[in-house]
């Protein structure tokens, strides 16, 4: 059989294993879900082994020497000192080296990244200057660099700072500030979920347009012959799981 | 029981059917909705467009198959505009599950667009560290990726002529649907080495990245199933996500539909339980 064909009846069946828990949950789903987890991390394994292992620690020692890669190959090792118990106090220094580069890498470039040059972005001229003609006041809601956008924005991050503001009480001017931020954080939720449905239907298309292909002919039409075959093992599955139930009761 | 309190208690799998069907039927019979374009993903393809020919574009395609519907199109949409416009095309990934995938990506649309592998285009593969390896490759290329994914000294590869790290680099876009994905390439790779940068993400993430569009951070974003679509559309190759584009409409009436249905239902209980008196 064409590796092609073969690979169209497994992505066809395990789709179909994994949608059946739309109907409920089965054995059926169990295995394609473990299987999914088993092949994911087989295959994890696998590429860390020769990329990491293979390509980039023997092969440069053992062909170009070296052996100043063996340096992070100890601090690495030190990790695994975590499975005896009398060593475990070995991996701290693993973990101090990781935590303490990361730290360092990641605070400046965190804070200049999405600190300054978001506060950057967010404090913009509410007015523009423009030529002769003095200050001009553009109120374009779909220019996102418009004068009222920048009003609105300002509006926003100061009424929703103000919401996670705990030390005063929320009253009076204070509680009407909070409801305007609580509308903006619930319009930002609703443009998450928005998007998010978006992207859990484009999952859905995807699988469909799948199935759609392989109920060609020329893979043996898989996905005619597998819905059948999953629709039944339901039927069975749903039988026998009610005349258990009976002689139970 | 009244109608409210039936349509309450529906079987959530009546639902999923009709998702299902409104999904179904629009891929088996197309009606080729109009897609406008936005600007934030004609921000990626007039860059590109911009680009003299022979500039180095290195394309990151951070996603594994579980994001496949939605970033499979991105990618096969921006090397084939890449190819189209004879640029030195880089691909590789962060994502250690995404590598065979990838690899399968970049040969096949090389392979349409009859590029050859080492001149006009290369796949580094996978590396480990994530941000590390953007740092790495921001010092040198050649020491984040000595080898690339079939084993071939990259120094020895043609199209990586005169790039010694991520500052050669002309354009590059990052496909993540997570982390490692466009953020670290922004925030470890652009911010730090100076080079123009677009994104392309899943719809889930798109939202969370566009502040850093509005900042200018990045010159463009490409966000999920309906960005790759308009990617389509400019390079006029349409493709797998204009094709599902119809599915896509038609499947966000139905939530509408059941959205505004379900507070009616709740709004029409609410007044009736306060008219009996159970509510204050």
């Amino acid at each position: 059989m064409d590796a092609t064909i073969f690979g169209a009846w497994v992505a066809t069946g395990l789709t179909l294993l994994i949608f059946s828990f739309l109907y409920k949950d089965t054995p059926l789903f169990k295995f394609a879900e473990h299987l999914y987890v088993g092949v994911s991390i087989g295959y994890t394994i696998v590429k860390t082994y020769d990329t990491v292992i293979l390509h980039l620690i023997i092969k440069p020692i053992a062909e170009n020497g070296e052996f100043a890669l063996l340096i992070p190959v100890a601090i690495g090792m030190l990790m695994l000192t975590r499975y005896v118990p009398k060593a475990a106090w070995m991996s701290r220094y693993a973990f101090a080296f990781i935590v303490g580069m990361g730290a360092g890498l990641a605070i400046p470039r965190t804070i200049s990244s999405f600190i300054l040059k978001q506060i950057e972005d967010t404090v913009r001229p509410l007015l523009s200057i423009a030529g002769p003609d003095g200050l001009t006041f553009s109120m374009n809601l779909l220019n996102p660099a418009s004068n009222l956008n920048a009003i609105i924005i300002l509006l926003g991050v100061s009424s929703v700072l103000f919401y996670f503001f705990f030390s005063i009480e929320h009253s009076g001017t204070g509680k009407a500030v909070a409801r305007i931020g609580i509308m903006f954080l619930m319009i930002s939720f609703g443009a998450g979920f928005g998007y998010t449905v978006m992207a859990r239907m484009s999952l859905l298309i995807g699988r469909l347009s799948d199935l759609i292909e392989f109920s060609d002919a020329s893979y043996g039409r898989p996905t005619i012959w597998l819905v059948i075959a999953v629709v039944a093992a339901l039927v069975i599955l749903s039988r026998r799981s009610s005349t258990g139930a009976q002689e139970k009761q | 029981m009244t109608l409210s309190d039936r349509m309450l208690k529906i079987d959530r799998r009546i639902i999923f059917l009709m998702i299902g069907l409104c999904t179904l039927l629009p891929l088996l019979y197309p009606v080729g909705l109009p897609i406008k374009i936005s600007s934030e993903v004609r921000g990626v393809y007039d860059h590109i467009e911009s680009l003299p020919e022979g500039s180095v574009f290195l394309l990151s395609i951070d996603f594994d198959p579980a994001s496949k519907p939605e970033l499979y199109p991105q990618a096969i949409s921006l090397l084939r505009h890449a190819f189209r416009k004879n640029l030195r095309v880089i691909t590789m990934t962060l994502w250690v599950s995404g590598t065979g995938m990838a690899d399968q990506i970049v040969t096949q649309v090389a392979k349409e667009m009859g590029k050859e592998y080492g001149k006009d285009y290369a796949f580094l593969g996978w590396s480990p560290g994530g941000q590390a390896v953007i740092i790495n490759m921001g010092q040198d290329l050649y020491s984040a990726f000595p080898s690339d994914y079939g084993g071939k000294p990259t120094k020895e590869l043609p199209v990586l002529e005169g790039v010694r790290n991520l500052k050669d680099v002309t354009y590059m876009v990052s496909l993540g649907a997570g982390r490692p994905g466009v953020e670290e390439w922004y925030v470890f790779g652009k911010d730090k080495y100076k080079f123009e940068m677009g994104g392309g993400c899943t719809g889930v993430m798109a939202p969370g990245l566009y502040p850093l569009l509005r900042s200018g951070q990045i010159n463009g974003l490409i966000g999920g199933l309906r960005g790759a679509a308009e990617y389509e559309s400019l390079i006029g190759q349409k493709g797998k996500a204009v094709a599902g584009m119809d599915a896509q409409s038609a499947t966000h009436v139905a939530i509408i539909i059941l959205v505004i249905m379900c507070n009616l239902i709740y709004f029409s209980k609410r007044r009736a339980l306060r008219a009996q008196g159970h509510l204050g």
